[in-house]
């Protein structure tokens, strides 16, 4: 019996020694797996961008390279992710999307709310259960982690180039005379613009925005006193000053139009693009 | 009456206080002063009267407990302590799971996320659940041996036929305690492990509108949802614990009526004198077998801490959906004998069965009848229960997911190196191993052993898969496949088989691509290609297998288990 009281004390004490172990090594696993649950939270919301919306944003987030489920390249609809105003905010992480949205929440409940409930009169769906679209509240928590996980300091420190545009198309066209019609046809789906308004070679038909192929005509038609490359050019920099009457489901909705306000942005970088662009749209 | 004060004038404060501790340790254990226990602690022998007997008669925690054994069964042999171990795993899953209970809410809204809360915010929380889950397996397999061990020693003979009756309820009862917990992280393998078992519920032998009502009663619901949760939710945390806890008690309450059987070598054929105890054959239960059994606690919660802490981890899978079903579904281990039997019969008849046979293990003392006890006597008793064990291990085998149904060639290598779930050698790979670069099967990285050994286990799965057809012009690398075995089929087709499998890729290529995605998260992609031998112009096989793999999620930590496969 003795034995066994002794054995007895030997294993209690042994346990409690252990207990004091694995207490010890705690802060340090609690750690670790806070961290684990946020890195596979990325990893799942990676498969369903993969699934969901790299059709509409590209499978890097850049909203250059989209391909339907067949593998076909298509044009992108969906807005730039991977993209410095989206995702680098100021000081009190601030971005310049939210402020362009007039959103006062956090930088993850602007994500999160795009996604969950989409962006009403834009070709962004809802995606949440709980409005009616297809996910569960853990997958739109991963997909969006797995959007805010491109922010990092190559992309937030990197200069956007600016680029003043003139109002006027004209202006615009004496400092860049050139367009190349070949490289714009390139550049109409790299942009995305054959995501909304079809395909240059008509494979796939406008399906949110309007045809474009008889725009160098209608162009000069829809407001008084502009020519077609006015109206083209204004279209692209500020789609909300004028919204088209006809699209291909019904009148267009706007403003705000479901054409993303940021090509000004976006060809900053590069204004010849739009030379190019506005030589293919009118040249054809 | 004398009141402290007055105590204190009469002896003096030091006397009285000791007067008073005396006082109150005798009403604590019910009969039993500070010397008492010490002499008991020591081992003397007691005064007379025997005070160590009180607490049994006076005392609420003992009354249940008889106050002596026959020697003969308080040695390892015939018990093997197996009907206080089950005890001993109830309590322990009892305080173990309210201590889960408190971090988590059953729905599908907050059921998983609390999973993840309890392993990365709960203090200890991880090893308060790989304690609770460890020990239901345990207690599943302690009960079983428990059951084992009264079915050879005979002790289920009359007049023990009602506790061995009983016994088997408890068995039920302790398999759907363990079964019902199995839902409760909401996670995938919980989720289709259950939707496996309900399907099953739905096809019993009775009229489909039957079913078709047990099943919304076990589900709450057309499908597996909320409501079906919160029901298995109480099932498990109410209304098994409470029905295991009165059969129990009846289980005990019989045990002690007729006394623990002897070693059936140890009576006389057909007599039963387990409750004839002879003075010199007496052990008590104060202090001999209350040392003992607060000994095997000692021990056992040892066993079960370090286990659970070191060898052994609770499995967390992805979240429940219901619209994606795994690759392979697999049942809790002590069921898996009754998917092997769906493997082998129609599901009606195994669903009906089943019940079946629990009727006939509960009644089976009633019929089997033969007097003696001894194992000389009982040849053909004890070889139909080991043909029946036989027949429990091999069914459990074929319900494992070593026997399963297979999915194609290519999905199989892919669930070895980047399975959907869980970790593997690849996903254990230190991260900063992960050099990107598309890389063979089996082949070296120089001054990388880690991914080194990964590719090794990526041509080890390859060849299983995999064969070679002499003189193939189509062969894109060269690699020691084996021989094909082809088959012609019906259809015209041909089927390329190994020594491992019927069907496998003749000749395939295959590629392993890592590829920097995003900061901190790779992109793996498995590419398999396989050409047609007899026409270079038909793909056989052409899929790829996409994983994406973050810096911190960690996998290394979970390979180290041995119940982890990598
Ligand atoms: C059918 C095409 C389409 C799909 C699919 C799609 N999106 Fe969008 N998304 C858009 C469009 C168009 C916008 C721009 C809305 C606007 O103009 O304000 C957008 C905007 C967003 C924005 C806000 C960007 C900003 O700067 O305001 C986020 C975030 C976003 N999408 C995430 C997602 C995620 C995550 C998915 C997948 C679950 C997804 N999207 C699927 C078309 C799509
Ligand atoms: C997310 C879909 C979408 C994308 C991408 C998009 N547009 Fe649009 N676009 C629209 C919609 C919707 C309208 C009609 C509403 C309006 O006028 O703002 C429109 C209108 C236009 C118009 C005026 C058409 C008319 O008939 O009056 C032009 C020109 C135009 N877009 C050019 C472009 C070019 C060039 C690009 C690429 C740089 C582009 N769009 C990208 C949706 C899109
Ligand atoms: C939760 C499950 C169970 C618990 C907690 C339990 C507990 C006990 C305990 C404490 C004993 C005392 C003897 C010993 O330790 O072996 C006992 C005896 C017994 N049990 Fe169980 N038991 C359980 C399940 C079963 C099962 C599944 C069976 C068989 C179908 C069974 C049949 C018996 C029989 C026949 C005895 C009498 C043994 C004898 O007198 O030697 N019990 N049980």
């Amino acid at each position: 019996m003795q034995v066994k009281i002794v054995i007895g004390t030997i294993a209690f004490m042994l346990t409690m020694m252990i207990m004091g172990f694995a207490a010890l090594r705690e802060p340090t696993r609690l750690e670790e797996y806070t961290h684990a649950f946020e890195g596979r939270s990325i990893e799942n919301g990676a498969k369903i961008f993969e699934g969901n919306c790299a059709t509409c944003h590209g499978m890097n987030g850049k909203g250059e390279e989209c391909e339907n489920t067949a593998g076909e390249k298509i044009g992108c609809q969906g807005l730039p992710l991977n993209y410095q105003p989206l995702l680098c905010g100021d000081i009190s992480d601030r971005t310049a999307r939210m402020n362009a949205m007039n959103w006062a929440g956090t930088k993850d409940a602007f994500v999160e709310s795009v996604v969950a409930a989409g962006r009403g009169g834009t070709a962004m769906p809802v995606w949440s259960a709980q409005f009616g679209g297809p996910m569960r509240d853990d997958e739109i928590k991963n997909v969006v982690a797995f959007v805010l996980n491109w922010e990092n300091d190559a992309l937030c420190d990197e200069e956007l180039p600016t680029f003043d545009w003139p109002t006027l198309a004209d202006t615009f066209l004496t400092d860049f005379p050139d367009g190349d019609a070949a490289n714009g046809e390139t550049l109409y789906v790299s942009y995305g613009c054959s995501g909304c308004h079809g395909a240059p070679d008509g494979s796939i038909p406008a399906n949110v925005g309007p045809d474009l192929s008889a725009i160098a005509v209608d162009g000069g038609t829809r407001i008084e006193d502009y020519t077609a490359v006015m109206y083209v050019y204004e279209s692209i920099l500020e789609p909300n000053a004028y919204i088209a009457e006809q699209c291909p489901t019904g009148p267009c909705v706007g403003p705000p139009s479901a054409m993303p306000a940021n090509f000004a942005e976006r060809m900053s970088a590069n204004p010849q693009d739009m030379a190019d662009m506005l030589a293919y749209l009118l040249g054809q | 009456m004398t009141t402290f004060v007055d105590q204190v004038r009469e002896m003096g404060f030091k006397q009285a206080a000791i007067a008073k501790a005396d006082e109150a340790v005798e009403r604590i254990t019910a009969g039993m002063n500070i010397s008492d226990v010490r002499g008991a602690l020591r081992g003397d022998e007691p005064r007379r009267p025997n005070p160590r007997l009180r607490p049994h008669a006076d005392g609420f925690w003992l009354h249940i407990r008889p106050s002596f054994y026959h020697t003969e069964v308080t040695h390892f042999y015939p018990t093997f302590r197996l009907g206080w171990l089950s005890t001993f795993m109830f309590v322990w899953e009892t305080i173990t799971g309210i201590i889960l209970m408190i971090f988590y809410t059953p729905s599908p809204l907050a059921a998983y996320n609390n999973m993840w809360n309890i392993l990365a915010n709960v203090p200890l929380g991880q090893l308060m659940r790989n304690m609770h889950r460890l020990g239901a397996e345990v207690m599943v397999l302690v009960v079983a041996l428990h059951m084992l061990r009264t079915f050879i020693t005979g002790s289920y003979k009359k007049p023990r036929q009602f506790t061995w009756a009983t016994g088997m309820i408890l068995l039920v009862l302790t398999l759907l305690l363990s079964f019902s917990g199995y839902l409760l992280p909401w996670d995938q393998l919980a989720y289709w492990a259950l939707t496996v078992f309900l399907s099953g519920a739905e096809a019993a032998p009775a009229p489909a509108a039957v079913n078709e009502n047990i099943l919304l009663i076990l589900q709450g619901a057309p499908s597996l949802g909320a409501g079906g949760l919160l029901r298995w939710y109480l099932f498990h945390v109410l209304l098994m614990p409470l029905l295991l806890a009165i059969f129990f008690f009846v289980h005990y309450y019989k045990v002690v009526l007729h006394g623990f059987s002897l070693p059936p070598g140890r009576e006389k054929i057909g007599e039963d004198t387990a409750k004839r105890v002879p003075r010199t054959e007496r052990t008590y239960f104060i202090p001999d077998i209350l040392t003992s059994e607060l000994m095997w606690s000692a021990l056992t919660t040892l066993f079960l801490v370090a286990g659970a802490l070191w060898f052994w981890d609770a499995p967390l899978e992805h979240h429940a959906d219901p619209i994606v079903t795994p690759l392979h579904v697999v049942a809790p281990w002590y069921l898996s004998w009754s998917q092997g039997w769906l493997k082998l019969a129609d599901k009606t008849i195994v669903v009906g069965f089943i019940p079946l046979l629990m009727v006939a293990f509960i009644v089976m003392p009633y019929f089997e009848v033969g007097k003696s006890r001894r194992y000389a006597d009982r040849r053909v008793g004890l070889s139909v229960a080991f043909l029946f064990m036989a027949i429990m291990l091999v069914s459990n085998w074929m319900g494992s997911p070593e026997y399963r149904v297979e999915s194609s060639a290519e999905q199989e290598v892919s669930q070895e190196i980047l399975p959907q779930e869980g970790p593997s050698v690849l996903l254990g790979v230190p991260y900063e191993h992960m050099a990107p670069g598309t890389y063979l099967p089996g082949e070296e990285v120089a001054g990388n052993p880690h991914l080194t050994e990964a590719l090794e286990e990526f041509q080890a799965a390859m060849y299983r898969h995999s064969c070679h057809v002499p003189g193939n012009q189509n062969e894109r690398l060269p690699r020691e496949w084996d021989e094909c075995e082809i088959a012609v089929l019906d259809s015209g087709d041909k089927r390329y088989g190994n020594f491992f499998k019927d069907a496998v890729m003749p000749d395939p290529y295959a590629e392993l691509v890592i590829e920097e995605f995003q900061p901190n998260l790779l992109k793996l992609t498995l590419n398999y290609e396989v050409v047609n031998p007899d026409n270079p112009d038909e793909m056989l096989v052409e899929s790829d297998w996409v994983s994406y793999r973050h810096a911190d999620s960690n996998y290394e930590e979970e390979c180290r288990y041995a119940n982890k496969n990598c």
